[in-house]
């Protein structure tokens, strides 16, 4: 363990959900502006602007390529460009990038900017789209295979062996909910849902139901990140990256490290110490454990490997109400992909902010009271890597 | 009127939308899709270390040797895990709603993704006993499936030991 390299000063997010006419470029400008704005320094003082692509590929991924970004909000100074990306993991991945921009010296502050418009695509083809980006083209797609699927014979693994219930895996839907109706960005922010809701739903994979699936939708948001030195001088209260700790299994399912879905968290779970160990901390110190899972059977999955509940144990610990709001472990706190609303690549993004927010006692009425340290994950493909972050509003190694 | 004809007319589809995603063979695949056209279920072993690779990729995963011979697997096979796809597919798999998407274990070592087919979804258990069948695509490309052999009695403790002890055999 060791002193924090770098910290967030300042998030902007726009609301998420089905907005044709919100094009991803006004997204991109708006969230930067309000970040910049949050941490309340001089837009000419940003070095580095960061953009993830837009995952199904447009126009935008181009201009945001080649510069369009620091131009339309006047960032005059801007030294660096790049779009970094690896799918569900690029808020890990940019972040990585940012934080050697700003080793090198080349930058003060970086931008970093993900923006996401699916409505402009029609479910057919962000049908396909998903199935290609969780499915091998050659030796998955031609029996059918899409994304849901994929989700589907994991869950059906997942709870077969490890014992737990479809009321369990769908209490992850609810506590998700809950955290997103107290979210003013969240897509699902005024509508409630019940366990039997999600039960009752059509099955659109066998054991999933609809309610158990993602919505893709329209959304955005951005962070500023500086040397933790930096951010001590010119921010009241920044936030700390603590410790990081990543992993990467495969590209194709069938060839993940771990073979046994009721053993994932033995892959999973060494990263997730890894992260707690660089950070000098462990789980009883967390206060949040921002989980994205984006199917509830992966947000259980993941919250085996966080350290709080026996491994393969976690759909007791959500169903017992323990993770939704009020609760002694507050996890998801954005109601994430589910109720939060899946923007692509932006999930673990929107899930990045709330956990700063959370921090900066900035949440609204999803603030958890006093909270100092929190864990959080994100990953990509089709579930191809993990990456787990400690952050905190204190350094303890300073 | 059929789920196909309905889209067509309501969302001006034709019926290229409708042609299946099939395989397009690399190099080091070829030989698998050729076995799959005779009815034959092939995997690449290297000669050097004996490694399968499933997929197979342009060289061993394990040792890098480019120097490979194709085996004939025994076509059977365990159900480990399954999903029923029910609803929101791409176009082309609209008519074949519901049908039974699984993850696959081959005692040779490799798991697949294939379709159980000539089975009842709700019949479906993990550790079931699979063997393999081949439905012709097109004219280049067969494709290897799984039905449940008959008469059979499901272990599910050995499943979970064999799936134990296997772990690491593909890392
Ligand atoms: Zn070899």
């Amino acid at each position: 363990m060791s002193k924090a390299e770098f910290a967030i000063i300042g998030t902007g997010e726009v609301p998420c959900g089905i907005y044709p006419a919100r094009s991803e470029f006004e997204i991109a400008y708006r969230v930067s502006k309000m970040a910049i704005e949050d941490a309340g320094i001089d837009k000419n003082k940003i070095g580095a602007a960061l953009t993830a692509v837009h995952i199904m590929g447009s126009e935008y991924n181009t201009e945001m390529f080649f510069g369009r970004l620091p131009e339309a909000i006047g960032a005059n100074n801007c030294r660096v460009v790049a779009t970094t990306v690896s799918g569900g993991g690029s808020s890990f991945s940019i972040r990585k990038t940012a934080e050697g921009i700003l080793s090198s010296g080349e930058a003060e502050y970086v931008l970093v900017v993900h923006a996401q418009r699916f409505s402009q695509f029609t479910p057919n083809e962000q049908a396909v789209f998903f199935a290609h980006a969780g499915a091998d083209l050659e030796w998955e797609v031609p029996y059918g295979m899409t994304y849901n699927a994929l989700a589907a014979m994991m869950t059906q693994g997942y709870m077969e062996y490890t014992g737990t219930t479809i009321e369990q895996v769908a209490s992850v839907c609810v506590a998700c909910r809950k955290w997103a109706n107290l979210q003013e960005n969240a897509m699902f922010r005024d509508k409630q849902l019940t366990l039997e809701e999600v039960l009752k739903s059509r099955t659109v994979a066998y054991p999933l139901t609809a309610m158990m699936c993602n919505v893709l939708c329209d959304g955005g948001s951005a962070y500023i990140m500086t040397t933790a030195e930096n951010a001590r001088k010119v921010c009241k209260r920044p936030v700390y990256i603590l410790g990081e700790a990543s992993d990467y299994s495969h590209r194709t399912i069938t060839k993940s490290k771990m073979k046994d879905l009721g053993r994932m968290h033995e892959f999973y779970t060494p990263v997730a110490q890894r992260a707690y160990q660089a950070a000098g901390l462990g789980p009883k110190d967390m206060d949040i454990f921002q989980v994205y899972g984006a199917y509830p059977f992966a947000n259980l999955m993941f919250l085996d490997a966080m350290g709080i509940v026996e491994p393969g144990r976690a759909g007791e610990l959500v169903e017992s109400g323990e993770t939704s709001p009020g609760g002694k472990y507050p996890a998801s706190t954005n109601g994430e992909a589910l109720s939060f609303g899946h923007t692509g690549t932006g999930v673990g993004f929107s899930c990045f902010v709330e956990s700063v927010r959370q921090l900066q006692g900035k949440a609204g009425r999803a603030q958890v009271e006093g909270a100092k340290f929190l864990i959080e994950d994100c990953g990509g493909g089709a579930f191809m890597d993990v990456h787990f972050t400690i952050m905190g509003n204190e350094d303890p190694n300073l | 009127m059929s789920m196909k004809e309905t889209l067509k007319e309501k969302l001006g589809l034709t019926d290229k939308d409708f042609e299946k995603p099939l395989p397009k063979p690399t190099a080091w695949s070829k030989p698998f899709w050729d076995g799959a056209n005779q009815g034959k279920l092939l995997l690449k072993r290297c000669k050097d270390c004996g490694h399968i690779d499933h997929p197979p990729y342009l060289f061993c995963t394990a040792c890098s040797s480019e120097e490979c011979e194709w085996i004939e697997a025994s076509g059977k096979a365990t159900l480990y895990a399954y999903a029923v796809n029910s609803y929101g597919v791409p176009f082309p798999f609209v008519e074949d709603l519901p049908y039974v998407l699984a993850m696959i274990d081959l005692p040779e070592g490799p798991r697949m993704i294939s379709n159980v087919v000539q089975c009842d979804p709700e019949g479906l258990k993990n550790g079931m006993q699979l063997e393999v069948v081949f439905e012709r695509a097109s004219e280049e490309i067969t494709l290897p499936k799984w039905r449940p052999v008959k008469g059979q009695a499901i272990n599910l403790e050995a499943v979970r030991t064999i799936n134990g002890e296997g772990n690491d055999q593909n890392l």
